[in-house]
């Protein structure tokens, strides 16, 4: 569009620079056709394509994988529930008048499909995930392209469960694999729950060692982790799992990377194939120094 | 009344000695049956990739529980008195153990202790009183200067029991200031003996005062 402005520009230029009154109107009459024909054919393009074409791209504009927070709305609090997960919902496919996709959340990974209604842009759906989990249940969510979002709610199956009903506002995301991702130093800052809410009297606190290291992409020395506490040699671990996409059952690690790491998103519950040999010989080290700090750190004993 | 405070002081050591000694019991049954991928020794690979660390290990773990209860006895005056056949044998044993095979490989492993040179120069520092004060009491004792014998011999055996204050040092360090490993270990490796060694030349002081 610029080049055909400056071309038309120069056009005019020249044409000015002419200074012949009769030149300058077929000139410019010449020059202008082309400029309207250009400007009407690229619309036409898009238009002219067929229809099929369009609707496909309209569909695609729904796929992909739309990540945030599944919100606790219905909880028991006897039961330990965990009010904020991260969740991945990913749209998978569409046909005439079903939606097909699938969620990770929690390290449980579990389809779902429905009737979607289309409403404009925006298509609304109740889809149901299989029913023989535990924790299966019904989403119901509006995906708006145009704002990249996902909104909805989910009820599960069963009502006596710690959380029974959830909502969430999603935002469109993709996922790649990346090796240089790192842990913040904030997440040094923070504390290891195994509970939820919060209860300061089981946490284990973190510290700056947690971000000292990538250990998808630098190979650790012993030197470099003999020194480290547990927690951080775990986070650190787990931050290649995390790179993967992998969904943390664990609720200590669940919590630190789905509050703590802006980047991670969970799109996968099961990571091993993915390994790199560096991150496996890296996890094979860490587990030794875990499992030794573990075992002898506070014992008497060796 | 006196003696009665004495005698339960005394048993109550002697209880808390037996349960040390079963805990160090404990941490040499990790190492049975032999496998260089267990305890201790999964984090140190690199050094059981060397042909001689793992003999010098399983040597040492197996063989430095014997100093226990070898070197105890001998402190007993009644044992000497009656049997002074069985201190004798036991002090064989106890000499074999310290000179062949626990002070030796003590050495060795102490060259490859984690946590860099302060560590490693800890132990080994510690391998060699180990064997100096041994050597020296059986010298002694083979000239007859009881004394003398008796005075290393505590030395001797003050160090031998490093394998129980070291761990208990680091169980009291990290119950109060949580430092990190590395640390604590680098600490132990010198705090683990020299507060023994000290304790046991104050004790040979207080003794060489009594009988002057």
């Amino acid at each position: 569009m610029k080049k055909w402005l400056l071309l038309l520009a120069v056009l005019l230029i020249q044409a000015c620079g002419n200074s012949s009154e009769n030149m300058d109107s077929t000139d410019s009459q010449e020059a202008n056709p082309e400029e309207i024909e250009t400007t009407i054919t690229t619309p036409e393009i898009e238009e002219e394509e067929p229809q099929a074409d369009a609707e496909n791209r309209q569909e695609e504009a729904y796929f992909g994988y739309y990540v945030g927070f599944f919100e606790g709305v219905d909880m028991n609090f006897d039961k330990d529930p965990v009010p904020f997960n991260k969740i991945t919902i990913s749209i998978d496919s569409l046909s005439s008048e079903m939606l097909y996709g699938h969620s990770v959340v929690a390290g449980n990974e579990r389809p779902f499909s429905g009737p979607m209604v289309v409403a404009g842009d925006s298509i609304t759906v109740v889809a149901s995930e299989p029913g023989d989990d535990r924790y299966d249940g019904v989403f119901s969510f509006t995906i708006r392209p145009a704002e990249e979002l996902l909104i909805g709610t989910w009820k599960a199956n069963n009502q006596r469960l710690a959380v029974s009903s959830r909502q969430y506002k999603l935002e469109k995301k993709t996922f790649a694999y990346d090796p240089a991702l790192e842990l913040s130093e904030e997440v040094g800052w923070s504390n290891l729950y195994e509970k939820y809410p919060k209860y300061p009297d089981k946490s284990e606190s973190l510290t700056e060692d947690v971000s000292k290291f990538n250990a998808s992409s630098y190979e650790l020395k012993k030197e470099d982790v003999e020194n480290m506490y547990q927690g951080d040699l775990e986070v650190m671990r787990n931050a290649i799992y995390a790179r993967h996409g992998y969904s943390f059952k664990n609720r200590k690690m669940r919590f630190i990377f789905d509050h703590e790491v802006e980047w991670y998103m969970p799109v996968s519950t099961d990571i091993r194939e993915q390994l790199t040999a560096l991150e496996k010989k890296n996890i094979d080290l860490l587990k030794r120094y875990e499992q030794h700090a573990e075992r002898y750190y506070d014992e008497f004993g060796r | 009344m006196h003696l009665k405070a004495q005698t339960v002081f005394s048993y109550s050591l002697l209880l808390l000695y037996a349960y040390f000694c079963y805990l160090m019991l404990l941490i040499t049954l990790q190492y049975i049956p032999l496998d260089t991928d267990v305890a201790f020794l999964r984090i140190k690979q690199d050094e059981v990739a060397l042909f001689y660390y793992p003999w010098a290990f399983f040597i040492h773990a197996y063989c430095s529980i014997l100093v226990l209860p070898a070197g105890f006895t001998q402190f007993s005056p009644s044992l000497r008195k009656q049997l002074p056949q069985v201190h004798k044998w036991a002090g064989w044993l106890y000499l074999t153990v310290v000179l062949l095979l626990a002070g030796p490989t003590g050495i060795i492993i102490g060259i490859h202790a984690n946590g860099g040179w302060s560590s490693q120069l800890g132990f080994c520092m510690l391998g060699l009183f180990w064997i100096y004060f041994s050597v020296m009491a059986w010298f002694k004792i083979k000239k007859g200067e009881v004394q003398q014998h008796r005075y290393f011999m505590y030395r001797s055996f003050a160090l031998a029991l490093s394998a129980i204050t070291l761990r208990a040092w680091k169980y009291i360090i990290v119950a109060i200031w949580h430092p990190r490993p590395m640390d604590t270990y680098r600490l132990v490796a010198w705090l683990g003996w020299i507060g023994n060694l000290i304790i046991v030349e104050i004790i040979i002081i207080y003794l060489k005062r009594k009988q002057t």
